[in-house]
């Protein structure tokens, strides 16, 4: 077991790679009572092409299919793994995104069981036809709810403004329709290919004792036998620089309109430390532009054309990445003129120094301090981190090398007019939206 | 947990002096007497507050202070409990032993003093382009809840079913009442909170209860006040309708069920309301989970929950517009079963052991700690998890079915899409 300590943060960091390819990591936090542990894999919605193990030729599956293996997860032939969970007194959950799938809980106590709980029921698979017919009444309303939140849907409007042909513009959940294809044999297909060890991620953070722990997950997975590890081959299409629709309109009955103005980022290859930089620059960058204490955000909030929903956001993986900055407005065509100006106005003058830089660094490290008073975060973000060849920790170091130039380097990758793009949701009736 | 302070009549510092975070937590909390009319002129004034002050005339030169000081956050916000209506000036700094720099936390207390005691004003009132400002954006904040319709459901129901009653006074107020509110009525406000409301200041982190309170007392001097009278009874009355439909343009049917109980916060079988709830309809091992959602397959959620100040339990669920009558049928069913008692042995262990965890992980935030706290100060002076855990072992599964037994279902209100209207 490797133990890293970060003496400026105060915390260490345990860590093993176990001999079927899973990675554990364990961050013991001093005067908490609760453990939060997630075993996640690397795999989301993006992840719908691809060579099924032990099969040459790749396959499509439908649309949802990610989301939907994830609830089929907890329910094994002796019932509902919530109950087991329940019983131990804790609190489960999943989430899927689109380059993950994570299984969660946490518990102030029997932690031991609960470890073991999660691995097993991650992995013993249980699915058969009639399971899988019945998860779709469910989960077709998990799809309806989110149908009906404008926010939601402004969210997922501008991304697929944004792609021609990359599946992050494909619904988590998918659709209604696309679920309806799915069978157990399509999960059974994934499930294999996708949460093998080697490509899973277990990280447990709280009231832990790491040597025991250690000791418990190696036993538990010690006990089970897997194939070998496979480098597993997942095929994206093409995707062109320029977005594929530069401007729509979506009509749904909302209090006022609201308006996405995306940008698509030039390199989304970057991994490592390369990208933990250019990542780190570009949220400072943005920062600077959109932020609070921006002349952008004093001008459009004194104009009335912002209000408290206004947001900005960065946010890259391997093979796609948006900016995305908004609001709910009465004036969605000015905002967007104006957010797009702001843009063009710093790629034409980079406006901000050295003071600048400075105090968007301490802002963020304060973030990021603050940010590690949470187990959730930390488990989440860390393994997240992982999968894209980053440490979590490197964080604050590498603020600390920043400079300048990197800002205006990491920002003239996110902001050309031709990989930008404009969603905007209004009521069908403009009256009503006024 | 905390070590109690008291500052003068009214007025008490409450800290925990802990390593567990990085960061140390204030909250300062006025608390008035809740009404539409307070809740809105109240949301203005937060948001007036921390827009700027005297010494930080802009929200950016205020907003770039914040920055400076390692991004310290600093929010102010709007909240009810009971018949209370409480404003919270929020502030979260890092503990600066994990910096190069020292005095963070006399610059932020500093900051905290500017935003209560020097607001940004001009001939004795606000400025009047900030207060117009704020004004729109409090009422834009409530009229965005239409877009979210489990809210939006929620509200009409309790508009409907409790009319002028305070368990359906929003936070921020209402629309009519923000209109209403001069800038002239927003300075009396302001004087009220300061002078003449409870105050609560809390703390958390590594920090000496000593330095907080003399920091307070030298530099806020905050005078001797009355806890708020006592509000008038909160008795709940019979809604005009039992059942109400409203569409809207829509796909999915939000139901919302509103149960009256005769046992509230104060009352002595409290926690046992706690138990019924989480049996019923509190977690993913609960009746209405494992019947409506799992064996049904009829709705992604369904659930219960209990507000205790009020004595209400809502059962909320979003299912296809077409299945109300079947879903009120079900929900209804499995209330019945907790009426009879027929509760297994899991169910009860499952809902004492996910309560005891809820509680115990709450308290490993910081602002947990002082919601909860805050919360039980009026039923025990130094709240312990063990002050609940204790309680809700004692209790009997008769103890829930004799609970749910004095439930009765008061509204039943569903929100769906304009095409189930036609097919009606």
């Amino acid at each position: 077991m490797h133990k890293v300590e970060f003496e400026q943060l105060d915390e260490t960091l345990y860590h093993e790679k176990l001999g079927n390819g899973l990675e554990v990591f364990i961050l013991p936090k001093k005067g908490f009572s609760k453990t939060f542990a997630t075993f996640t894999t690397k795999y989301g919605s993006i992840d719908n092409h691809f060579v099924p193990r032990g099969e040459k030729e790749a396959i499509k599956v439908p649309d949802g299919i990610a989301h939907f293996l994830e609830h089929k997860m907890f329910e094994k032939e002796e019932g509902d793994i919530f109950q087991q969970f329940s019983k131990q007194g804790a609190s489960a959950n999943a989430y899927t995104s689109f380059t993950r799938t994570a299984y969660l809980f946490s518990a102030t106590g029997q932690i031991n069981e609960n470890i073991e709980t999660l691995l097993d029921f991650v992995q013993e698979p249980y699915f058969t036809e009639q399971t899988v017919e019945k998860e779709k009444g469910i989960i077709a309303q998990e799809i309806t709810m989110y149908d009906d939140q404008p926010d939601w849907r402004l969210y997922f409007g501008i991304i697929e403004n944004m792609y021609k042909n990359h599946p992050v513009k494909i619904d988590i959940a998918g659709t209604v329709d696309s679920i309806q294809d799915i069978t157990a044999e399509h999960l059974y297909t994934c499930y294999n290919t996708f949460y093998h060890p080697s490509n899973m991620v277990l990280f447990v953070v709280g009231a832990v004792d790491p040597e025991q722990m250690m000791k418990l997950v190696k036993e538990n997975q010690d006990r089970k036998t897997f194939e070998d590890a496979q480098e597993i081959e997942r095929i994206f299409p093409e995707e062109p620089l320029e977005v594929a629709i530069k401007e729509r309109v979506l009509n749904m009955s909302v209090q006022k309109p609201k308006v996405f103005v995306g940008i698509k980022p030039e390199k989304m290859d970057l991994q490592g430390e390369e990208m933990l930089k250019h990542e780190l620059a570009a949220e400072l960058a943005f920062e600077l532009l959109f932020g609070r204490t921006s002349d952008f955000y004093h001008h459009a909030y004194e104009k009335n054309w912002i209000d408290e929903s206004y947001s900005f956001d960065y946010s890259l993986e391997n093979g796609f990445g948006y900016a995305i900055i908004g609001s709910d407005t009465a004036e969605p065509e000015t905002l967007a003129a104006e957010i797009k100006h702001t843009i063009a106005n710093a790629v034409e003058k980079w406006p901000f120094g050295q003071a600048d830089l400075d105090r968007m660094r301490r802002k963020k490290i304060g973030f990021f301090l603050r940010a590690l008073n949470s187990p959730e975060y930390i488990a989440n973000q860390f393994t997240r981190y992982t999968f894209n060849g980053m440490n979590l920790f490197d964080v604050v170091p590498t603020l600390e090398e920043i400079e300048v130039a990197d800002l205006q380097a990491a920002f003239s990758l996110v902001s050309a007019e031709s990989q930008q793009s404009v969603f905007t949701i209004q009521s069908p009736d403009k009256k009503e939206a006024q | 947990m905390f070590e109690t302070i008291r500052l003068a009549k009214g007025v008490n510092v409450h800290v925990n002096e802990t390593t567990q975070f990085k960061t140390i937590n204030i909250s300062i909390k006025f608390k008035d007497k809740l009404s539409k009319e307070k809740a809105s002129a109240r949301s203005i004034l937060a948001n007036v507050l921390q827009h700027s002050n005297e010494a930080y005339p802009s929200h950016t030169a205020l907003r770039m202070v914040l920055d400076d000081l390692y991004g310290t956050s600093l929010y102010m916000d709007s909240s009810k409990r009971g018949n209370e209506h409480i404003v919270s000036l929020n502030v979260e700094t890092v503990n600066d032993q994990y910096l190069s720099e020292e005095g963070v936390l006399e610059k932020v207390l500093n900051l905290m003093y500017l935003v209560l005691f020097k607001p940004n004003t001009e001939h004795g009132l606000f400025k009047e382009s900030i207060f117009l400002r704020e004004k729109n954006a409090v009422k834009e904040r409530i009229e965005s809840i239409f877009d979210d319709k489990t809210r939006y459901a929620q509200q009409r129901m309790m508009d409907l079913a409790l009319p002028e009653h305070p368990a359906s006074i929003p936070a921020n107020g209402s629309i009519e009442e923000v209109e209403k509110i001069s800038n002239e009525k927003l300075m009396e406000e302001y004087r009220t909170m300061i002078e003449a409301n409870e105050v609560e200041i809390y703390a958390v982190g590594d920090v000496k209860p000593e330095l907080i309170a003399d920091y307070v007392r030298d530099y806020f001097h905050f005078a001797d006040r009355e806890k708020p009278v006592a509000a008038p009874s909160m008795e709940l009355e019979k809604p005009a309708q039992q059942r109400v439909a409203e569409f809207e343009d829509m796909k999915q049917g939000k139901l919302h069920m509103a149960f009256f109980s005769p046992v509230t916060f104060r009352d002595e079988k409290f926690p046992v309301m706690q138990l019924l709830n989480g049996v019923f309809g509190g977690y993913a091992h609960s009746k209405l989970f494992v019947n409506i959602r799992e064996k049904e397959s009829m709705a992604y959620y369904v659930s219960s929950s209990y507000s205790s100040q009020f004595g209400l339990m809502f059962v909320l669920a979003g299912i296809d517009g077409k299945l109300e009558e079947k879903a009120v049928k079900l929900i209804l069913e499995q209330l019945e079963e907790v009426k009879k008692g027929n509760i297994t042995d899991v169910e009860f262990g499952q809902t004492k052991a996910l309560l005891t965890n809820q509680l115990t992980e709450a308290l490993d935030s910081a602002r947990g700690q002082i919601d909860i706290y805050d919360q039980y100060m009026e039923l025990t002076e130094d709240f312990e998890p063990d002050y609940l855990i204790s309680r809700w072992n004692k209790i009997t599964k008769e103890d829930i079915a004799d609970a749910a037994k004095q439930l009765s279902l008061e509204m039943t209100y569903f929100l769906s899409g304009k095409e189930s209207e036609i097919d009606a």
